[in-house]
C-alpha cells in the first residue's frame, strides 16, 4: 500500500462530495473514490445523445442548504440556479391548473377554480412558513437519543419539546398533523379544487412507497416545500448546465481544498484491522490505506456488500435487513426536436419554463399507487416533466430540447405475472409516453432520443439500492433519530472509524448535502476527542 | 364535601354508564338519558329474525378494563363472560386453517404444519405484545397531558411512562418507536412467513379504520388494542345472553352506585347560559337543569347538533370538522337453521373439536393484499367485493340466543364506506348482503343455503339507529392524528369542552377504543376533579 490518507470517502455523489470538502478544509488529507467515470452520483448530467445534456436522475434543486452555498463558496464554483417557474397542471378535460411564483397570478388562478381555495392557499402559505421553520435547524442537527440519559441527548430533546410548546396552538395542530397524516387527508383540510389537491400532494409521495392516502405522506410533502420556501424560491430551480453542475461545483470546491478525487475506482470492500476500518480495496484490486472511512453509499452496500458478516454485530445486522429501499419510481429522458405542444394549453408559453405534474385527480395519484401496491408500474402513471433547455439552451442543440419525466410508481419488486424490469423497461417507457402524449399529442413525433431508467437501472448503474431515490425511504419509522438504524443515526457505525454521510442518514434525501455536512462535523469532533 | 352535583350523562353507551357510575361513586348525582328504549349503544342484543336475538353490533367485549370490571362488578350484576378457547379461527380458501389458542405454546405447535420457522417466533411475538402492552395500557389510562402548562400529575405521568418505556430497555423502546408509524403490513412481516397468519394477526390493526394493512400507522392501532389484551389476536369474549348483557349489568351497577337512566328520553338540545351548560332540552320539550352535562356522543353530534355551533370558538369549530369520523364497518347478522361447516376446520381440529373450534371468532381475510384489496375499494366509495369478514357464531357457546338446534352468525363487514359513490346504502344494502354470503360460501360451502332471516346494517344505519355521526363505531377514526392529546382535537383531549360544564366521555376521546370503558372511566375521574 503506497499512499496514506486521513479520510476517505466512498462515493463521489453530492453529500461525499460535500463530506470531503468540509473534512480537508479541516485540513485532513482526502480521498474520494467514485465507481463510476463522472462525479455526481445520481447528481450527473450526461451527453446522452449527441448534443443532449440529459440531468439523467436527480433533475431539480430545491433543497441544497444554504449554508453549503455559502460555506463552499459554490457560485465561485460555477453553480448558477435558473429559476424553475411554476407548476402546470393540464387536465384531461381541457382545463388546466397553472401555479406560478406570482402569488397574485396563482391566486387569481386558483381563484378561476375556486374562490374559498383561493383564499385557503394564502393561508395555507401562512402557515407553512412557520412549519418549516420549526423543522429547518432540525434539518441540521445531529439527531438525540431518545434512550439515553446522556445530558447531550436530552438538551436535545428538551429544545425540540420547547419549541415545541412555543408553537401557537394552531401550528402545533398543523406540525402535528404534517408529522402524522397523509398528504390527501391533509390538504382535504384545507381545499376542495380536486386538481389542486392532487398536484400539491404528488410531492409528499415523490421517492416513497406510499400512496397520497397513506399516513406519513404529509411529512414528505413538507420535507420538499421546505425547498420551495427556503429563501423564497431562490433555491427551487435548474442549474445551469444540468444537475450535474451542481457536483462539479462542490467537486470543484473539494478539489481547492486538497481533496483527491478518483473515478472508475469502484469499492469493493472496506478493510477492517482489528475492529477498525483500516482503508478499502477497489475492484481492481487495489488496497489503499486511511485511518478514517467514511461511506456515502447506502447501508446495503455499507454493511452487506464491503463489510464481512463478522465485522459486525448481529443484530445491527438485522436492523440493517430491515431497512426498507423499495424503489418507486423511474426516469424517462427524452431528446426532442421541438418543444411539447400542449392541447389545453397550445404555444411555447412560460408554462414549459416549470414543472409539468402529470397529476389530474386525486383518484388518478391514488390508483398509480395501487397498481404498484401489487407488483405492477402504474398503467397511468404520475409525472412530473420538465424541460430544462428551454431556460438552459446550452444543454441542447440549436431549437432542440431536453424533456425530463419522473415517473411514479415503477416499484423495484415486479410481481411474478408482470415479468423482469429488463423485458418491461421498453413497455414501460411507453407507458410514460402515451399517457404524455395524451396531453400534448405532438409528443410521439418530435421525439429523437429517449433513455429509460427504471429502478433496477438506478440500482444498476447508480448504485441505488432497490432503486430508492433517497437510500432508503423516507417514512417515519426511517426518519431523525431512526435513520437509517436505530440507535446508529449518529453518523457513526458498530465499526471504529467507520462513518456515513449519504441520504440514507438524517435528514435524509434530495440535494440537500445536509447529511455530508453534519457527518463531517461528527467525524472532526471524534477525531479532535481521539488526539486529546 | 362538594359532591352531590347533578349530572345528566348524554347516552346510555357502555361510556356513558361507566361515567355515570364512577361519577355517582364520587357522591354525585348522575341521570343518563338514552335515546332508545334499551341502554348499551352499540353494545346491545336484540331479536333481528322471530327466535333469534344477536348482539347487534359489537359482538365481542373489548374486554372491559379490568379495573373497571372489578369497581362496577359486572360479575355480581348478571354478566357472565363467556372465554371461547380457541379466539379464533383463520380459515383459507385452499382448506388450510389456523387456530389461536389462549396458551400459545399449542398456537405455536398447531403452526408448525404451515412453518416452523413461524411457529418458533409466535411466542416471541406474543411476548414482545406484552412489553408493549404495558406501556400503551399506561397511556390509555392517563389523561393526556396539557401540552402548554403541564400539570404535576401530567409530568408525574409522562415520568411514569417514561420509566416504564426506559425499563423496556434500549431495543425495545426503538422498536416502539419505529412500530408506531408502521404498516402492519410490515409489522408483521418483521416476525412472519405465513400469509394467512400475517393476515390474521395483522387485521387488529385495521379494524373499525379507514386504513389497510399497507397502510402507515395502523400498527399503532394494533398496539393500542394490546393495551386491552395482548393477546395476538385479542380478545374474543362476550357475554351470556349478548352484549345486551354486559350493557344491562353496567345500568344495574351503576343505578346501584345511585345513578338513574331514563331511556326514550332524546337530548334535542344542551341549554347553555352565558357559556356554560345547565341542562338539557328533550326531543319532548321537556327541560332538566344541571350543573353539569356529560356527553356520550361522539363530539361532531354534540357540537354541532346539540350545541349551536355560533357560540363555539372558530377553531375550535373548524378542528371538530377536521374530525375524521367516516365509517367503514357494517354489519350482517344471519339466522341459520343449522351449524354451517367450515372444511378448513378438519385441518387443524380433530372431528369432535369442529365445534369448539368455530365457538371464538371466525378471520375470514386470508392474505395481507386480500385485506388491502378490500380497503381499496372503499378508497373510491365502494364496498369491498369481497369483503373481510370478522364473525362468531354465539349460539355455540349460548344457545339461548337462537330456537333449539338453530344458530345465528353475526359478521363485522370491512369495508363498507359510509358515503357511497354510486347509488345509496338504503339501495344497495342487498348487494352487500349478498357480497357477505358470497364470501362466506367459499369458506363454508352451501352457508347461504342455510339463511333463514338476514339483517344488514350499513353505516348509514349505524348513524341513523345508533346515532354515530358518519357511520364510525370509535366515534372518529383511530389515526396516529386524532389519538392521545388529538382526541377528539388537540388543547381539547382532556375530556372538557370550550363550554364550561359541558363534558366529553366518549369514544371520541382518548383512549376511545372499543368496549374497554376506558374513556367513560378518565372522563369521571377528569370531570370529579373539575366539579370540586
Amino acid at each position: 500500500m503506497a499512499k496514506h490518507y486521513d479520510v476517505i470517502v466512498i462515493g463521489g455523489g453530492h453529500n461525499g462530495l460535500v463530506n470531503a470538502a468540509y473534512l480537508a478544509r479541516a485540513g485532513k488529507k482526502v480521498l474520494v473514490l467514485e465507481r463510476r467515470g463522472v462525479v455526481g452520483g445520481a447528481a450527473v448530467t450526461e451527453e446522452i445523445f449527441p448534443g443532449f445534456h440529459f440531468s439523467e436522475c436527480s433533475y431539480v434543486v430545491s433543497l441544497l442548504r444554504p449554508e453549503i452555498i455559502r460555506e463552499l463558496d459554490l457560485p465561485r464554483h460555477g453553480l448558477e440556479i435558473l429559476p424553475l417557474d411554476g407548476t402546470f397542471t393540464p387536465m384531461p378535460d381541457g382545463d388546466l391548473l397553472w401555479r406560478v411564483n406570482d402569488h397574485a397570478k396563482t391566486l387569481r388562478e386558483i381563484r378561476r377554480h375556486s374562490q374559498v381555495d383561493a383564499e385557503a392557499y394564502d393561508e395555507f402559505g401562512k402557515m407553512m412558513l412557520p412549519m418549516c421553520r420549526f423543522v429547518k435547524p432540525i434539518l441540521s442537527m445531529i439527531p438525540p437519543d431518545p434512550t439515553t440519559l446522556n445530558p447531550r441527548d436530552l438538551r436535545k430533546l428538551y429544545f425540540l419539546g420547547r419549541r415545541l410548546q412555543k408553537l401557537s396552538s394552531d401550528e402545533r395542530y398543523t406540525l402535528i398533523q404534517l408529522m402524522t397524516m397523509s398528504a390527501a387527508d391533509f390538504l382535504d383540510q384545507w381545499f376542495e379544487t380536486d386538481v389542486l389537491k392532487a398536484t400539491m400532494s404528488a410531492s409528499g409521495i415523490i421517492g416513497t412507497f406510499l400512496g397520497i392516502r397513506s399516513p406519513g405522506t404529509a411529512y414528505v410533502l413538507l420535507h420538499h416545500y421546505m425547498g420551495e420556501i427556503d429563501g423564497a424560491f431562490r433555491s427551487w430551480g435548474f442549474s445551469r448546465g444540468g444537475t450535474g453542475a451542481i457536483s462539479n461545483a462542490i467537486a470543484s470546491a473539494a478539489r481547492e481544498a486538497g481533496v483527491e478525487i478518483r473515478t472508475r475506482a469502484g469499492v469493493s470492500r472496506i478493510l477492517v484491522k482489528n475492529g477498525r476500518a483500516a482503508g478499502v480495496a477497489l475492484e481492481s484490486g487495489e488496497e489503499i490505506a486511511a485511518s478514517l472511512v467514511s461511506s456515502s453509499v447506502d447501508p446495503h452496500l455499507t454493511f452487506e456488500k464491503f463489510l464481512e458478516p463478522s465485522d459486525l454485530p448481529a443484530d445491527f445486522l438485522e436492523q440493517v435487513r430491515r431497512y426498507k429501499f423499495r424503489g418507486s419510481s423511474g426516469k424517462v429522458n427524452l431528446a426532442l426536436d421541438a418543444l411539447p405542444d400542449f392541447e389545453c394549453l397550445p404555444g411555447a408559453g412560460a408554462h414549459l419554463r416549470g414543472a409539468i405534474s402529470i397529476s389530474p385527480s386525486v383518484e388518478y395519484m391514488e390508483r398509480a399507487y395501487d397498481d404498484a401496491k401489487y407488483g405492477r408500474f402504474s398503467r397511468r402513471p404520475y409525472i412530473d416533466v420538465v424541460i430544462p433547455s428551454v431556460t438552459d439552451p446550452s444543454i441542447a442543440p440549436p431549437g432542440k430540447h431536453v424533456l425530463s419525466c419522473f415517473v411514479q410508481y415503477a416499484p423495484y419488486k415486479l410481481a411474478p405475472g408482470e415479468g423482469s424490469w429488463d423485458d418491461q423497461r421498453e413497455k414501460f417507457g411507453d407507458t410514460v409516453v402515451n399517457t404524455l402524449a395524451e396531453y400534448a399529442p405532438n409528443l410521439k413525433k418530435i421525439i429523437i432520443g429517449r433513455q429509460i431508467l427504471t429502478p433496477l437501472d438506478l440500482e444498476r448503474e447508480f448504485g441505488l439500492t432497490q432503486g430508492n431515490i433517497f437510500q432508503g425511504e423516507l417514512s417515519l419509522e426511517q426518519l431523525f433519530f431512526l435513520r437509517p438504524v436505530p440507535g446508529w443515526a449518529y453518523y457513526r457505525t458498530p465499526v471504529q472509524n467507520l462513518y456515513m454521510c449519504g441520504s440514507a442518514t438524517h435528514p435524509g434525501g434530495g440535494i440537500m448535502g445536509a447529511p455530508g455536512r453534519i457527518a463531517s462535523q461528527v467525524i472532526l469532533g471524534d477525531s479532535k476527542r481521539a488526539m486529546n | 364535601m362538594p359532591a352531590g352535583r347533578r349530572i345528566l350523562v348524554i347516552g346510555g353507551g357502555h361510556n356513558g354508564l361507566v361515567a355515570a357510575f364512577y361519577l355517582a361513586r364520587a357522591g354525585h348525582k348522575p341521570l343518563v338519558l338514552e335515546r332508545r328504549e334499551i341502554v348499551g349503544g352499540a353494545a346491545v342484543t336484540e331479536e333481528f329474525h322471530p327466535g333469534f336475538r344477536v348482539s347487534t353490533l359489537a359482538h365481542t367485549a373489548g374486554p372491559l378494563r379490568a379495573d373497571i370490571a372489578r369497581d362496577m362488578r359486572v360479575k355480581k350484576f348478571g354478566c357472565e363472560m363467556i372465554h371461547p378457547d380457541p379466539r379464533v379461527f383463520a380459515p383459507a380458501p385452499d382448506g388450510r386453517g389456523i387456530l389461536f389458542h389462549d396458551d400459545h405454546a399449542t398456537t405455536a405447535a398447531g403452526l408448525k404444519r404451515l412453518s416452523p420457522k413461524d411457529a418458533a417466533r409466535y411466542t416471541e411475538f406474543a411476548a414482545e405484545l406484552v412489553h408493549a402492552a404495558d406501556v400503551f395500557a399506561q397511556i390509555a389510562a392517563i389523561t393526556p397531558p396539557a401540552i402548554d402548562k403541564p400539570s404535576p400529575e401530567d409530568l408525574w405521568n409522562l415520568l411514569k411512562i417514561g420509566r416504564g418505556v426506559r425499563n423496556l430497555g434500549q431495543k425495545r423502546t426503538f422498536d416502539l418507536l419505529r412500530w408506531g408509524a408502521m404498516a402492519v403490513a410490515d409489522f408483521v412481516a418483521e416476525f412472519f412467513e405465513t400469509e394467512l397468519l400475517r393476515a390474521a394477526i395483522a387485521a387488529r390493526g385495521i379494524f373499525g379504520t379507514a386504513l389497510g394493512p399497507w397502510s402507515a400507522g395502523s400498527t399503532a392501532v394494533l398496539l393500542l388494542r394490546a393495551a386491552t389484551d395482548p393477546h395476538p389476536v385479542g380478545s374474543a369474549s362476550f357475554p351470556r345472553g349478548g352484549l345486551g348483557a354486559l350493557s344491562a349489568a353496567l345500568a344495574d351497577s351503576a343505578r346501584h352506585a345511585g345513578a338513574e337512566i331514563r331511556t326514550g328520553a332524546e337530548v334535542a338540545r344542551i341549554l347553555t347560559t352565558d357559556g356554560a351548560a345547565t341542562g338539557v332540552v328533550l326531543a319532548d320539550g321537556e327541560e332538566l337543569r344541571c350543573d353539569a352535562v356529560v356527553s356520550g356522543v361522539d363530539p361532531k353530534r354534540t357540537f354541532f347538533q346539540l350545541v349551536d355551533p355560533a357560540q363555539l370558538d372558530p377553531t375550535f369549530v373548524l378542528r371538530i370538522k377536521n374530525l375524521r369520523a367516516s365509517g367503514t364497518v357494517a354489519k350482517v347478522n344471519l339466522a341459520l337453521g343449522a351449524l354451517p361447516s367450515f372444511p378448513a376446520v378438519a385441518s387443524v381440529a380433530a372431528p369432535g373439536d369442529s365445534r369448539r373450534s368455530l365457538s371464538g371468532r371466525i378471520h375470514i381475510g386470508p392474505e395481507i393484499d386480500y385485506l388491502e384489496r378490500a380497503f381499496d375499494a372503499s378508497k373510491y366509495g365502494e364496498f369491498s367485493a369481497d369483503p373481510w369478514l370478522d364473525v362468531v357464531i354465539p349460539t355455540l357457546a349460548d344457545p339461548s340466543l337462537a330456537p333449539e338446534g338453530k344458530h345465528i352468525l353475526s359478521a363485522y363487514v370491512q369495508f363498507a364506506p359510509y358515503r357511497l359513490k354510486n347509488g345509496d346504502w338504503p339501495s344497495r344494502r342487498g348487494a352487500l348482503g349478498k357480497a357477505v354470503l358470497k364470501t362466506l360460501d367459499v369458506y363454508a360451502p352451501g352457508l347461504s343455503n342455510l339463511v333463514e332471516g338476514i339483517q344488514v346494517i350499513t353505516p348509514l344505519d349505524l348513524e341513523k339507529t345508533y346515532g354515530l355521526t358518519g357511520g364510525h363505531i370509535y366515534h372518529g377514526e383511530l389515526a396516529l392524528d386524532q389519538l392521545f392529546t388529538m382526541r377528539p382535537v388537540l388543547d381539547w383531549a382532556r375530556y372538557r369542552s370550550p363550554i364550561r360544564g359541558l363534558y366529553l366521555c366518549g369514544s371520541g376521546t382518548h383512549p376511545g377504543n372499543g368496549l374497554t370503558g376506558a374513556s367513560g372511566a378518565n372522563a369521571a375521574r377528569e370531570i370529579s376533579r373539575a366539579l370540586r
